[in-house]
Parts: C-alpha cells; sequence; structure tokens
C-alpha cells in the first residue's frame, strides 16, 4: 500500500487519452464512498477527500473518462 | 501438512478469493484453474477496448508474475471436466487429477446462443471473454451495419460500441422497451434516446427469426419474426447466460440456475464453496435465494468465500449490489434486484432524470437511476437496514431524498 499524505483532496479532470502505464478503473469496481464522490465530482468544479481505493494519477471510467487529481 | 485450496476459474470471484486466501494461510497451497489463456483481467473494461477507448495493457489486473510473487499454482487454457467431491479431486481436460482440501468453484456463466438459423455464423458475436473482445473489435470497425439483440445491460454495451465504432445499428427488441423488466417506458425513453443519438436504433416488437448468410457463410441480414429484413455485417447476440454447472452433473452439488450457497458461500456438500455469477446465494437482506451477475458482488462473494473456507460461519454474504452503464453522457445505475418486488414508485425528478424503486413487503429491494445517482447511498442503506417505507414511498422520489427525511417523518 503506497504511503497516504493525510488531509488531501482530490478532484477529477476529463482526460481525452488514457496513458497505457495508467492505473484505470471502472465506476463499478469503487468502493460505496468513491462512487458517490465521483458522481459528485465529475464535472464540477469541486474537490472532496480522497478516497481509500483511489489515488493520484488514476483514471476512472465513469460517464467519461477521468483523471484524479489528488493533492 | 498444509491446507490445500484449487479454486476453478479465474475472473474476479476466484482471484480475490486467491488473494483472500494467501494473505489468510500464509503456508497453504493454493492453485487457480482457468480454460482461458490469460489471467485476470477487468472484465468490466473490456467493451471499452471493443470501442477502440481503450488499449490493451490497463485491462490486465494480474500478470502472471503476480501467480509467482504470491506462491500461486496458475494453469492456464486448463478446463477443468469432472469434479469428484467424494475423493476431493477435480479431472482436467488433459486427465490430471488435482485433490484439494477445500474447493472453490468460481465458474461464472456462457453467453447463450440464439435458437435460430445460422446463429453461428461468421460475424455473429456474443461477449464474454477478452478475446471475444478483440475479435468483436477487428470485425466491427470493418462494420458498415450491425444488428443488436439482448434487451438488458450486456446488449447496451453491443449498442455502445456500435455508437462509438460508427456503425450504423439495428437495435431488435422483443417487446416495445429495453429492459423492461426494471424500468418502465418512461425511463426506457431516455436509454432509447441516448441510443438514437448514437446511431442505433431501437425496434420494437422485433427479435430475430433467422440469420441470412453470403457464400463465404458470413452474416449478412437478420430477419425478424415480422418478416422484416435487416442487413448487417455485424450482430452481437446478448439474450443471456447458461452457468457453467454441466460438471456437476453426476455430483451431488445441489443446482439450479447456478449452484446453491448459503450466505457463507458454501454448497451442500462440506468442503466445496462457490462465488460469483454462479451462486445462487441465501441473500440475508432479501431474505431469500438470489443471483447476482455484478463484478462487485462477484469480487465480495470471492473474499467471503475465502474467509469461510479457512473458518465456515466467520463472515456471511451481505452485500447490495450495483450495475451502472456509463455510455453516455448522463449515469444510469441498477441497484439490489430491480426485477423483483410486489411493488414498485417511479418518477421524473428533473429534466432527463428519472428513478424507480422496487419494493416487497413494504421494504426496498432494489431500483434504477438515471442522471441522477445522488440518492443512491440512502437506498442502499435502506436496504440493508430492511426499513419499512410502506405510507411513505413517495419520499423517496424527492429530489434530494436522505434517510433522515423517512426518520423525521417516522417519527411525526
Ligand atoms: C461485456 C461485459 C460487461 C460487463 N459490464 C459490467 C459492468 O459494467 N458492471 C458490473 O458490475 N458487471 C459487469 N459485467 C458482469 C461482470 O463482469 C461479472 O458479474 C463478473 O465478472 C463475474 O465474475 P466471476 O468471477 O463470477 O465470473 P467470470 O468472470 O465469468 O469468471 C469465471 C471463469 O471461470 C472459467 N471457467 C468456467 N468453467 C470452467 C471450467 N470448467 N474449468 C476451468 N475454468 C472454467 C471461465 O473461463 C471464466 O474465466 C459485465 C460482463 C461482461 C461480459
Amino acid at each position: 500500500m503506497a504511503f497516504r499524505e493525510e488531509g488531501r483532496q482530490m478532484r477529477l479532470r476529463r482526460t481525452g487519452s488514457v496513458p497505457p502505464d495508467a492505473r484505470v478503473r471502472h465506476y463499478d469496481e469503487l468502493a460505496e464512498a468513491s462512487q458517490v464522490a465521483v458522481a459528485e465530482l465529475a464535472d464540477r468544479p469541486r474537490t472532496a477527500p480522497e478516497s481509500a481505493d483511489l489515488e493520484d494519477g488514476d483514471v476512472v471510467k465513469f460517464t467519461d473518462y477521468y483523471r484524479i487529481r489528488a493533492r | 501438512m498444509s491446507d490445500s485450496y484449487v479454486i476453478v476459474g479465474d475472473g474476479i470471484a476466484g482471484a480475490s478469493a486467491a488473494e483472500t486466501l494467501r494473505e489468510e494461510a500464509p503456508d497453504a497451497e493454493i492453485t487457480v484453474i482457468t480454460e482461458e489463456g490469460e489471467s485476470l483481467y477487468n472484465r468490466i473494461l473490456i467493451k471499452e477496448f471493443a470501442k477502440g477507448k481503450l488499449p490493451e495493457a490497463p485491462i490486465s489486473i494480474h500478470d502472471e508474475s503476480w501467480y509467482d510473487d504470491h506462491d500461486v499454482d496458475l494453469r492456464l487454457n486448463t478446463l477443468v471436466v469432472d469434479v469428484d467431491v467424494e475423493n476431493d479431486a477435480i479431472r482436467t481436460h488433459e486427465g490430471e487429477t488435482i485433490e484439494y482440501d477445500s474447493l472453490l468453484l468460481a465458474i461464472g456463466g456462457t453467453p447463450q446462443q440464439l435458437p435460430v438459423e445460422n446463429a453461428d455464423a461468421e460475424g455473429v458475436h456474443h461477449f464474454w471473454t477478452f478475446q471475444d473482445a478483440r475479435k468483436i473489435k477487428e470485425s466491427v470497425e470493418d462494420a458498415d451495419r450491425g444488428v443488436i439483440v439482448g434487451a438488458g445491460l450486456l446488449g447496451i454495451d453491443f449498442a455502445a460500441i456500435c455508437g462509438a465504432q460508427d456503425v450504423e445499428a439495428k437495435y431488435l427488441m422483443r417487446g416495445d422497451s429495453w429492459w423492461r423488466y426494471a424500468l418502465s417506458n418512461e425511463g426506457a425513453e431516455i436509454m432509447h434516446e441516448a441510443m438514437r443519438e448514437r446511431g442505433v436504433e431501437p425496434v420494437f416488437g422485433s427479435g430475430v427469426d433467422h440469420f441470412e448468410v453470403d457464400d463465404d457463410g458470413h452474416v449478412e441480414a437478420a430477419v425478424d419474426p415480422n418478416g422484416e429484413r435487416y442487413e448487417c455485417d455485424f450482430a452481437g447476440v446478448a439474450i443471456g447466460l447458461d452457468f457453467n454447472t454441466e460438471i456437476l452433473e453426476d455430483t451431488p452439488l445441489e443446482t439450479d440456475d447456478g449452484i446453491v450457497v448459503d450466505e457463507y458461500m458454501r454448497t451442500n456438500v462440506d468442503n466445496v464453496f462457490a462465488a460469483g455469477d454462479i451462486t445462487e446465494f441465501y441473500d440475508t437482506i432479501l431474505g431469500e435465494r438470489a443471483q447476482n451477475g455484478a463484478w462487485g458482488s462477484a469480487k465480495e462473494q470471492g473474499t467471503i468465500a475465502a474467509h469461510n473456507m479457512i473458518d465456515h460461519g466467520s463472515e456471511p454474504f451481505e452485500w447490495v449490489s450495483s450495475y451502472s452503464i456509463t455510455h453516455f453522457d448522463f449515469p444510469f445505475l441498477s441497484f439490489g434486484h430491480p426485477t423483483l418486488g410486489d411493488d414498485s414508485v417511479e418518477a421524473t425528478t428533473d429534466e432527463g432524470e428519472w428513478r424507480r424503486v422496487a419494493l416487497k413487503d413494504g421494504r426496498v429491494i432494489g431500483g434504477v437511476l438515471i442522471g441522477d445517482l445522488s440518492p443512491q447511498s440512502a437506498f442502499k442503506q435502506l436496504m440493508r437496514e430492511k426499513r419499512d417505507v410502506s405510507g411513505q414511498r413517495e419520499l423517496l422520489m424527492e429530489p434530494g431524498f436522505s434517510v433522515d427525511d423517512l426518520v423525521a417523518s417516522t417519527e411525526h
């Protein structure tokens, strides 16, 4: 398990292309709390606390491809 | 001597069981056997590969080194043909016998063929494996016109693939709407419109009577029971699954549609367990036997089965399954058992937003959300808590519904 900084916020950015080395997750693979966060953050200029099963750089397939930025 | 665990199937259910067993039983012998030629991959992303949106690499989950690193004996391209529960052994197609102390059957299902002429012609596709996805992609990239059959969750993947690959398609449905067992016409119409926008035309009161083929045996048309002929060079058929229970026919293992297990994923034979799509499990939330066909549920069942293989009765499966459709610019989510129940309530909550909740004995047992997924946690919570919502069902349709609304109104 990668070291995770406490208190990071994540947001979602639409991404046109998926890098071959990215970890890609389908919405249905995510824990319920992450699903709620993804549905909430997609296409909105909002942030939420970083989810346990998502990491900076992950790509999530929801209604589009979204890249997670956690800072 | 250490315990030996044999897992048949390296889909998400079998693989998550292997992972859990290795964590909890560091010295155990673990063997994973799969008929497929590749180890665990992300079955719910292969449609994105077929759409041309995703390369192969991110779809792999466990490469073969994972099995070495975790000291798991992986057997690819190996079909289990017989289970001998009296002697605690399985037999492979090559005649090898492998003994076990505890066996997990995570063997899933196989897509059904249409029982019509030329249902196996070149260009007629079924969709379950990564190999299927590669063939679909190749075939759809060369196609101009497509036909899709099967008005359910896998059929709509074919529709999205045709849409993404610029194939003009007819989606032939027997009834008058898509997934009519879970949605009313009003909800389904949102889905129909999204298909049309992608060049996929739903055709109702139709279906396939037979396929026509050219001189090379390649599909060239589907003819429906009304005699309408739809030319196509690609056909996608997703009419349901046959669960892979044939290998259990001569065993005392109880099967119905799938393998019958209790809430601990154990069959009627003490050291034989099952997990994933193949199970007909006792659903503690529904209060009766049920089947799920979803990734999250299969993964959880694999984990739970592993816990109970080590210590039976240690952890029951208590899970509200869900399944989304992410092909369109609005989200769709079905949860629980949306096709069951004795009552339902539905509403359009905003433009393009629709929801339906299925109820049984006054309790929420499933539903469908289109456009607005925000009540998903509240509905799943109501299911887990088995809350009686009779007399308050209309509240479930309020746009910002939360469980607290219900508590407040109950207390009043
Ligand atoms: C195209 C597609 C799209 C999907 N989309 C979604 C989605 O968006 N969301 C969602 O939640 N779910 C989705 N699903 C469903 C989801 O993928 C399944 O519910 C889940 O993968 C089931 O996992 P499993 O391990 O139970 O079975 P499977 O993944 O089917 O694994 C069973 C394995 O056992 C092997 N096997 C069977 N019999 C034998 C034998 N006798 N010997 C050796 N090996 C054997 C099979 O070859 C197979 O590899 C989709 C499925 C498909 C096909």
